[in-house]
């Protein structure tokens, strides 16, 4: 019992940890990377070329594809920011106004930077939770200027607190992609300066199969890769990617309910041996009994309840157990359990379950038994 | 005229056989007689007679392959094992030889259990059970354990359980078996005393020390009562 606890709380925190990760990204999310198609997923980035372009980004823009609902293209680096005494260290990301929405990054205080902001190059800046905590622990963030690598930029918004996981902004300035290219970073490998990615957010799920499609033509077409094997970039719909992740923890609970099912059943024949033992132990018991007017029913739901009883007090050191092992586990795994007073239940239920059917044959039993030979019964 | 009332126990032609392994062994051969109201019998034979197949056929332990057994003018030889369990319940006060005390429960909560199958309430059962307590001269002894208690207390709370539900028949198997002889006497002084009270006693023993006791013996011989011999009158 503890360990079926234990295991679906660790399987559906895993589980729920993802899904809100995900959709703390942004939903109806493609991303436009670097590399080969056939390549491995993005999370090597070191030995790719980068290939994608603001001018990629801006085409896409243009296309004012109706399906499309915001672009927002990403450079990225690491950077010391300072305000006046104090600094940080930051995740400096160039972007467009769009990624406020495109990302799911409203700001809590302030305003996201504008199109307008974008254009004229202005240097301004929406920072992180952390960032605004470090860098103003006693003041408002907003309208405060901040400094990056020499740089002054004035403080627009702040973003709200996303939680240390993969993933979090709270670490993050933002600053028009524009201002990031003239003052902070550029690089030109193919004529046009280069990003790291294209977030593409889509107006709905159901047309998200046939923007790729379409994206992906025009980007081979923009740069003259035709076949498939020559693609030097590579479209990720965040919808797969979750499926995909979401079938293999499925796959985790289900083999971790496999081995919870197994504890069950060993704990349910162990049950069944107690009381066979007991009925075999307290035969004159129950011939006693019986002569005293006991009614086979009787003896089957006195011994019925003794099961439910046993399992149903082993069921309850159980869930402390299993609840202790989900607490301790966290401590070490940065996953919030999923203990849920519904799965609880469920497991108090199914070890009373379990004491019914486990101890059902021994009850049976022990009702049968013959009156006469039972009194005799030595 | 008041009729008759029908005697507490009557059999007719009661056979009982077990299967051996190529032929059948009949345990009772056509065994008949009436039990009336307020009678005390003993029913005697050597080991072998059928004294004790007769004896859970009596108590409804058992059942009869033949013949039939009336309690209270009841046919009770065909019931299923649930209503016999009931009847045994209502009509049949047990005294065992080996006493047969629960040892887990108290006194009090032994001479409950029948009331408990009865499906008396809690507070009635207690009550009930203490009286019967009482009537035995165990009233002080309620919370012991029965291992706490000599054997003729401990045959006295079997005899306050077998009392509980006012049962129409007595049936004591061998009571004084296990008891010396002066606290065996003193257990037949209580079922004397009992069924000067009118209740109806059957006892069932092989002691002629106990049998004397009784106004009336039945014996067993062979699976069929013995005609020759003399029923005390």
């Amino acid at each position: 019992m503890a360990a079926v606890i234990a295991l679906t709380s660790l399987g559906s925190g895993v589980t729920s940890n993802i899904t809100e990760v995900f959709s703390g990204l942004g939903t109806n999310l493609l991303t436009i990377s670097s590399g080969s198609a056939g390549g491995p997923p993005g999370l090597v980035r070191g030995g790719v070329r980068q290939t994608i372009t603001t001018e990629d980004a801006e085409a896409i823009k243009e296309l004012g594809d109706p399906r499309i609902a915001g672009v927002a293209p990403t450079l990225q680096t690491n950077a010391q920011v300072k305000a006046g005494a104090l600094n940080a260290n930051a995740t400096v990301v160039g972007t467009w106004s769009d990624y406020a929405s495109v990302r799911n990054s409203a700001v809590e205080f302030g305003t996201f930077f504008s199109d307008a902001d974008t254009r004229s190059r202005k240097r301004v800046a929406v920072i992180g939770f952390d960032i605004a905590a470090e860098l103003y622990p006693d003041q408002e963030a907003s309208g405060q200027r901040i400094t990056i690598q020499g740089v002054s930029f004035t403080v627009v918004g702040v973003l709200p607190d996303k939680g240390a996981g993969f993933g979090s902004s709270n670490t993050n300035v933002f600053v028009p992609l524009s201002t990031y290219l003239q003052r902070i970073n550029r690089q030109t490998s193919v004529g046009a300066p280069t990003v790291q990615a294209i977030y593409v957010q889509g107006a709905s799920a159901e047309d998200l199969d046939g923007l790729v499609t379409d994206l992906t033509l025009m980007m081979a077409n923009r740069h003259g890769t035709p076949e498939p094997e020559e693609y030097d970039f590579r479209i990720q719909n965040q919808a797969d990617t979750l499926d995909s992740l979401n079938s293999v923890t499925r796959t985790l609970t289900l083999f971790l309910g496999a081995i919870a099912g197994i504890s069950l059943l060993v704990g349910g024949i162990g049950i069944m041996n107690i009381m066979l033992v007991s009925v075999t132990e307290r035969t004159r018991e129950i011939g006693i009994r019986k002569a005293l007017g006991a009614r086979p029913r009787d003896i089957l739901t006195q011994f019925l309840l003794e099961a439910v009883v046993l399992s149903a007090g082993g069921g309850v050191v159980g869930i402390g157990i299993g609840i202790g092992l989900a607490i301790f586990a966290t401590l070490f795994l940065d996953i919030t359990p999923g203990i849920a007073v519904g799965s609880i239940l469920v497991a108090f239920g199914f070890a009373a379950a379990v004491g019914i059917f486990f101890g059902f044959y021994p009850a049976q039993r022990a009702a049968r038994l013959d009156p006469v030979s039972s009194l005799r019964y030595e | 005229m008041t009729p008759i009332p029908p005697p507490v126990l009557r059999l007719e032609e009661v056979h009982k056989s077990y299967p051996l392994e190529q032929e059948e062994f009949w345990a009772l051969k056509g065994v008949s007689f009436d039990l009336h109201e307020g009678e005390m019998v003993s029913l005697m034979g050597p080991s072998g007679s059928g004294k004790t197949t007769l004896m859970n056929i009596i108590g409804l332990l058992d059942r009869p392959t033949e013949g039939r057994y009336q309690l209270r003018g009841q046919d009770v030889s065909r019931l299923s094992e649930s209503a016999r369990a009931a009847v045994r319940n209502r009509m049949v006060g047990f005294v065992f030889q080996a006493f047969h005390l629960l040892p887990r429960l108290s006194v009090l909560e032994n001479v409950e259990v029948p009331l408990t199958y009865a499906g008396v309430p809690g507070r009635e059962r207690r009550s009930r059970a203490a009286e019967r307590l009482e009537k035995v001269g165990l009233g002080d002894k309620l919370g012991h354990r029965p291992t706490q208690l000599s054997g003729g207390q401990q045959q006295r709370v079997a005899v306050a359980r077998a009392l509980a539900l006012n049962p129409a028949l007595l049936l004591a198997d061998e009571p004084t078996g296990n008891l010396d002889t002066r606290t065996g006497a003193e257990i037949l002084d209580l079922f004397e005393e009992l069924n000067n009270e009118g209740v109806t006693v059957m006892i069932v023993t092989h002691e002629s020390a106990v049998s004397e006791r009784t106004r009336r013996i039945i014996r067993l011989r062979d699976g069929v009562l013995d005609s020759h011999a003399r029923e005390v009158a």
